[in-house]
């Protein structure tokens, strides 16, 4: 009973419901939760299909989405609509998955950043289309197996966040819900920027990537910690670090999951060298201009 | 103040959605559509028209900041053709089961690659099953009266369906006819602003559609809708031709059909050079009416059921293709299926005609009238699908 009472305490005071569609250990519900504690209750959030979905439909503030190919689009629309009212106290927030922004609705988001939308677009990628089951993405990271890559990824992952950041748009960012403190500093930056603001969030997926959904917190962080997902923004053309870990080495992390088991030791290496690398130019840029 | 000139199709688009007071007009650009835009965006530049202009990179971007911006409440207008709407085709599906009262212009011209710039039907035909009101009109006037009516249309809540007022490419887009532009404030007398009442998007009073899990059931809602939008067209109509002194017979037009042995149907703007047709023929003594199909969704079906019984024969033009289908175009498929429960039908023959937006001559139209009279003639059809450009009829006229 203690425990009832302490769910509906904590679900009354959330801007999610309880109970979700998303599978055990996503970290979809967690982004959104903690993004919206950010945000504030004077928010719509617009939406693409399949896995970002299942969180968005336990949010309850005023929410709407289409399918996966019409990522920012619909919310340009809510701007448009907005902006006939009067309305300039909303913050309109569009999300789209991996899939969608990296391959089918690249185009939408690349036009949205040139029109500088005020709006804030999140990237919630679990690197596949998980939702159809684990098939490969643009943004799905070499060497990954999925279903459609029995073999691992053949391609790097696309670097969207640095692509957006050359449309000239006000801020882009980088999140991880491991780090909760960065991740709503960042949200609630963006949302007193006017104009386009992206931000990428890597969300944990214990499905696709086949480990415990009770780690999905902790393989998350490894991802931090190995430089494999580092946590920057990038304001007005100025890159910054916000969090400069300590570096371990990407085996933690790739041996956390279970889609890079079939790894050779020199594919391994190959992908700590890339993290290294760029690791590297990351630190050698910290602070400077990266947008000419 | 009202004014009259000449004008053209698309000009009057531009018009019509200027005068409902559209307040959101998502759009990219597509030739015969284009300049229903350009007039748009000079319209806003000048200060006369109070909207917002996305200049979306696509067609599928352009309907969906459409739905978008309906659900938050703005009255919406676009435009498309051909190609476009092809690629918008899966955000066309959206409005209807969202019940969103968008108004699209399909300006129609035909598609690649057998295609060309100019228009055949097969455009907006093919988004027939999608849920959208389709209303074909004849030349300028007819275009920007329709878009006012529209959103009326649209906008009812026995209704709530986006409606697509069609007008074909360069016959009615870029050809001027005289035109005359209502006043704003009889306009907004006769177009209250556009209020929702199914859902809110805004924080305050936000409430989320009911969301019908039941596919067969969300599915009857919005055909009972359709069936539904019949009766409100023709108020509409009604009401609008009351105030502004122009209508259009709802659905389905009857022109010089009193005392006639058969009517051709046909759709679009090749009606005007009918009209002319039949009044040529009737002078002759030849007993041949006109049916202009506006309406093609809601398909008017008892309405076309109640005229058949005074006709021997039906001859339907139709200006698209639907290749290996049961039988002729896809306006003619229509209306053998509306006819089938008749006990005493009409005869039925089917035309292709004015494909790739060729031109349809007073003599195809001529030739049309006589094999329908001849089958009435005759008791019989000698040829159930004609394809009449490729018939022999000497010297073009």
């Amino acid at each position: 009973m203690e425990t009832n009472r302490l769910f509906d305490e904590y679900y009354e005071n959330s801007y999610i419901q309880g109970g979700t569609a998303c599978c055990p250990g996503c970290g979809g519900p967690l982004f959104w939760r903690m993004t919206l504690e950010a945000l504030g209750p004077k928010t719509i959030i617009y939406g693409d299909g399949p896995c970002a979905y299942c969180a968005i439909r336990n949010i309850k503030l005023p929410n709407f989405g289409i399918h996966f190919s019409f990522v920012a689009d619909g919310s340009t629309g809510i701007l448009a609509a907005l902006a006939a009212k009067g309305r300039e106290d909303i913050t309109v927030v569009s999300s789209g998955g991996d899939g969608a922004i990296g391959d089918i609705s690249f185009g939408k988001v690349s036009a949205a950043a040139e029109r500088n939308e005020n709006m804030i677009q999140i990237c919630v990628d679990n690197e596949a289309y998980m939702n159809t089951g684990i098939q490969k993405s643009g943004l799905t990271p070499f060497g990954a197996w999925t279903t459609t890559t029995p073999l691992g990824k053949e391609a790097p992952k696309k670097e969207i966040p640095l692509i957006i950041a050359q449309h000239r748009v006000p801020y882009v960012a980088t999140t991880s819900v491991a780090y909760p403190r960065d991740l709503q500093a960042k949200m609630k930056k963006a949302s007193g920027i006017q104009g386009f603001k992206y931000l990428h969030t890597v969300i944990p997926c214990p499905t696709g990537w086949r480990f415990d959904p009770a780690k999905s917190v902790e393989v998350v962080r490894l991802g931090v910690e190995t430089w494999v997902w580092p946590l920057y923004e990038i304001e007005d053309g100025v890159l910054r670090l916000t969090l400069k870990p300590k570096q371990r080495p990407v085996e933690d992390y790739l041996k956390a999951q279970n889609r890079f088991r079939h790894l050779s030791d020199d594919q391994i290496k190959f992908i700590q060298s890339e993290t290294d690398t760029r690791r590297k130019r990351l630190l050698e840029n910290d602070g400077k201009r990266i947008i000419l | 103040m009202s004014f009259t000139r000449m004008m053209e199709g698309n000009e009057a688009a531009a018009w019509g959605a200027r005068l409902s007071r559209a307040e959101v007009v998502p759009a990219y650009p597509i030739t015969p559509q284009t300049e229903v835009i350009s007039h748009i965006a000079t319209f806003i530049a000048e200060g006369k028209m109070k909207a917002q202009y996305i200049k979306v990179e696509g067609e599928h971007t352009a309907m969906a900041a459409a739905v978008g911006a309906s659900v938050a409440g703005a009255r919406v207008f676009t435009a498309s053709a051909s190609q476009g709407i092809a690629y918008m085709e899966e955000a066309l599906w959206m409005p209807p089961g969202r019940r969103l009262p968008i108004v699209m212009c399909m300006v129609n011209r035909a598609l690649a690659p057998i295609g060309g710039l100019r228009p055949d039907h097969n455009d907006s035909l093919m988004q027939r099953d999608n849920g959208w009101i389709q209303l074909y009109c004849e030349n300028s006037q007819e275009v920007l009266d329709t878009i006012i009516m529209a959103y009326r249309i649209g906008e009812d809540r026995r209704v709530y369906l986006p409606v697509a007022p069609c007008y074909d490419g360069y016959f009615v887009s870029a050809t001027a006819t005289p035109t005359t532009v209502p006043d704003q404030a009889e306009v907004d007398e006769f177009l209250p602003p556009y209020v929702h009442e199914m859902y809110s998007l805004m924080p305050e009073s936000y409430r989320p559609r009911p969301f019908e899990m039941n596919i067969a059931k969300a599915r009857y809602e919005v055909q009972q809708a359709h069936e539904r939008a019949k009766a409100v067209i023709e108020e509409v109509d009604v009401e609008y031709s009351k105030r502004f002194g122009r209508g259009y017979d709802g659905l389905l037009e009857e022109y010089a059909c009193d005392d006639v042995d058969a009517v051709l149907m046909t759709m679009g703007s090749m009606t005007g050079t009918a009209r002319d047709v039949v009044d040529e023929m009737q002078a002759d003594g030849k007993k041949i009416g006109l049916l202009k199909l506006r309406g093609f969704r809601p398909f008017p079906t008892e309405e076309l059921q109640g005229l058949a019984k005074r006709f021997h024969a039906i001859g339907v033009v139709d200006r698209n293709t639907s290749y290996g289908s049961a039988g002729g175009g896809i306006v003619s498929m229509e209306v053998a299926r509306a006819l089938y429960p008749l006990e005493d039908r009409p005869l039925l023959l089917n035309f292709h005609v004015g494909l790739g937006g060729s031109d349809v001559t007073m003599r195809q139209i001529g030739y049309m009238a006589d094999k329908t009279l001849e089958a009435v003639e005759t008791g019989r059809v000698e040829k159930a699908v004609d394809w009449v450009e490729l018939v022999d009829l000497g010297e073009v006229m």
